[in-house]
């Protein structure tokens, strides 16, 4: 019998009242895992009171109590790390080295959360007026809620929730409906911290629960990750509302290579950038931009590398890229090689057709690799959100830049360089919202804000850092005088 | 193709190597040097859960298991010295092909400690 997947509302594990349920499947396997619940609009709402039930009492605990609960949550994270990551390898496909830094990341997360007491202080100033002193204090709002993506089902909720509650607010999360174990263990780690019921809530499902937690007047804000087109709905949706919204979007991440850069160093840095998790995260890097006499060398070294790259199952230890995360991804992305090759460009290496001895219906895209192409090739422009690297031939770089600027994405760039000239020039005029140097999964850590521009981040605060701080309270302004 | 080809399959095989080293000294009544393997091969979990980080997660070449094989049937002295020898060996090779310097340092102390046991 397959487990049916319950809610976790009020500091109780419940089973949702869908008639609906998604198949989370072990996409290398195959393997059935559980049945996901596509709870509907009711489910969300008693979470929703659930929470706000729980916000009262919750905001009036001290602060320091807030962030001990994060200490104890740590702790549990880093005693089942290893629990962790096998979770997060068999529902999402990716490898084990890849899921061990998705949940350091998330606990990352958990450490900046700990920071709170400290990092949501206010500020004073006395006698603004003759005998009147301003005050400026952060407090929390209420509800908060995160619709969350398959692609780090374990970090990118912990971007959030972690922060959140520990500015003293109350916490709803709907991860994706393709990967929802994650959460489940991390639920079933929140509830062993005895946190007041109601404080953190978890809602499965997909469309319906999704609209519910944008449009429910009770939930005073709400954190994204996905695509472009939702991550715009979202952000319309949830200002329509009333809500406050960051809404981080798609991306197609450019790597330029200049000739003057380490190319053996380079190459083995982008081969993690472009093929990393099978290309399935935002800061993936997409298109190449090799300038000038950059090209051939980059060009052979990119093609052997990737070749001796060994595609298997992410449980195995050497399995050095897994799957995609389904077998319509898996559609996708072959049919985005095969537009590419239709534009033009010469697939270098083709991913299409691979197979995995005892994993034959496995979600497998081999690694990729399109040259020739040009910027007004849909592979150049659109996001394919798997494991191909296209490669485009620039002759200097400013054309570099141009054609990074162009796209109307800006989530992540990366440039390669020796020379600090090129990197100084870069970093100042690339529109993208995660700048590399020498590094190709410009990554930002914890306590810095995961920047985003242009289609890849509808809103004002970015996730993470002092942004989160920002985005989990609201100021308010005391103006005193005592008569 | 060489085994040890990602940062996760060298650091389980340092743990593993170590689990195993553990047992063949508590076999051997050696406890003081089980005591020793298995300090290492917890800090060497902790090594494995705390420093992977996709910004700096490349593939990994030109090592395989086969070359560190232990024999862990030989208790005696000279036995003893040869499998500490090997994963002084192992620790040597492996510490430079990994990114990450607090993970280099880790793999370097066990190669110290190895040798120095291996030179008793």
């Amino acid at each position: 019998m397959v487990k049916k997947l319950r809610n976790y509302i009020g500091g109780s594990w419940v089973d949702s009242t869908a008639t609906n349920f998604t198949p989370v499947v072990n996409p290398a396997t195959c393997e059935l895992l559980a049945e996901c619940p596509d709870s509907p609009r009711a489910d969300v709402d008693k979470a929703v009171k659930a929470a706000q039930e729980a916000y009262e009492e919750w905001r009036r605990t001290p602060v320091l109590s807030r962030a001990q609960y994060m200490y104890r949550f740590k702790n549990l994270l880093e005693e089942r790390f290893e629990d962790l990551v096998e979770v997060v390898v068999k529902e999402n496909g990716k490898t084990r080295d890849e899921a061990r830094g998705e949940v350091r990341r998330g606990i990352e997360s958990v450490d900046y959360a700990v920071s709170v007491p400290t990092v949501m202080r206010g500020y004073k100033v006395e006698d603004i007026s003759s005998g009147i002193d301003e005050t400026a204090e952060r407090q929390p709002m209420g509800v908060f809620a995160a619709i969350t993506p398959f692609n780090f089902p374990m970090m990118v909720p912990l971007w959030f929730l972690p922060t959140a509650i520990t500015c003293g607010n109350t916490y709803i999360v709907k991860p994706s409906p393709q990967t929802p174990l994650s959460m489940e263990l991390v639920y079933e780690l929140l509830d062993e911290l005895d946190l007041p019921e109601g404080v953190v809530n978890l809602v499965l499902g997909g469309k319906e629960a999704s609209l519910a937690v944008m449009e429910h007047p009770g939930i005073v804000g709400v954190s994204f990750v996905g695509s472009t087109p939702v991550a715009k709905i979202v952000y319309e949706t949830c200002a329509k509302h009333g809500k406050r919204v960051q809404a981080q979007g798609g991306a197609k991440n450019y790597i330029a290579v200049m000739p003057d850069a380490n190319m053996e160093a380079s190459v083995a840095n982008i081969m993690g950038s472009a093929y990393g998790c099978a290309g399935q995260r935002c800061l993936a890097g997409s298109v190449v931009v090799a300038v000038g006499d950059a090209y051939e060398p980059l060009k052979n070294e990119l093609v052997k590398r990737a070749s001796g790259l060994r595609v298997g199952y992410g449980l195995s230890e050497t399995t050095q890229m897994g799957t995609v995360i389904s077998a319509s991804a898996k559609e996708r992305i072959e049919s985005m090689i095969q537009m590419g090759v239709e534009e033009g460009a010469q697939p270098l290496l083709d991913g299409r057709g691979v197979k995995v001895e005892g994993f034959e219906n496995g979600t497998f895209v081999g690694p990729t690799i399109l040259d020739g192409v040009t910027p007004e090739m849909k592979v150049a422009r659109e996001e394919i959100f798997g494991p191909v690297l296209s490669i485009m031939h620039v002759p200097d770089f400013d054309t570099a830049v141009e054609v990074i600027n162009k796209s109307r994405y800006g989530n992540a760039a990366s440039l390669f360089t020796s020379t600090g000239k090129y990197a100084r020039e870069f970093k100042y005029r690339v529109n993208a919202g995660n700048i590399g140097i020498n590094v190709g999964v410009a990554a930002a850590t914890a306590s810095f804000p995961f920047g985003g521009q242009k289609e890849s981040f509808f809103g004002d605060l970015h996730g993470q850092g002092p942004d989160a701080i920002e985005f989990f309270t609201d100021r308010k302004i005391l103006i005193e005088r005592w008569l | 193709m060489p085994s040890l080809n990602t940062f996760g399959a060298i650091l389980t095989y340092a743990i593993e190597m170590e689990s195993r080293l553990r047992d063949y000294y508590q076999a051997a009544g050696s406890e003081e040097r089980a005591r020793e393997t298995d300090k290492r091969r917890s800090n060497l979990e902790r090594v494995r859960r705390e420093n992977v980080t996709e910004i700096k997660l490349e593939p990994i070449e030109g090592l395989d298991e086969a070359d560190y094989a232990l024999n862990l049937d030989d208790a005696s002295a000279a036995g003893q010295q040869a499998a500490e020898s090997t994963a002084a060996r192992f620790y040597t090779d492996t510490a430079p092909k990994i990114n990450v310097r607090e993970v280099q340092r880790a793999l370097e102390r066990c190669a110290k400690q190895h040798a120095e046991n291996a030179s008793k």
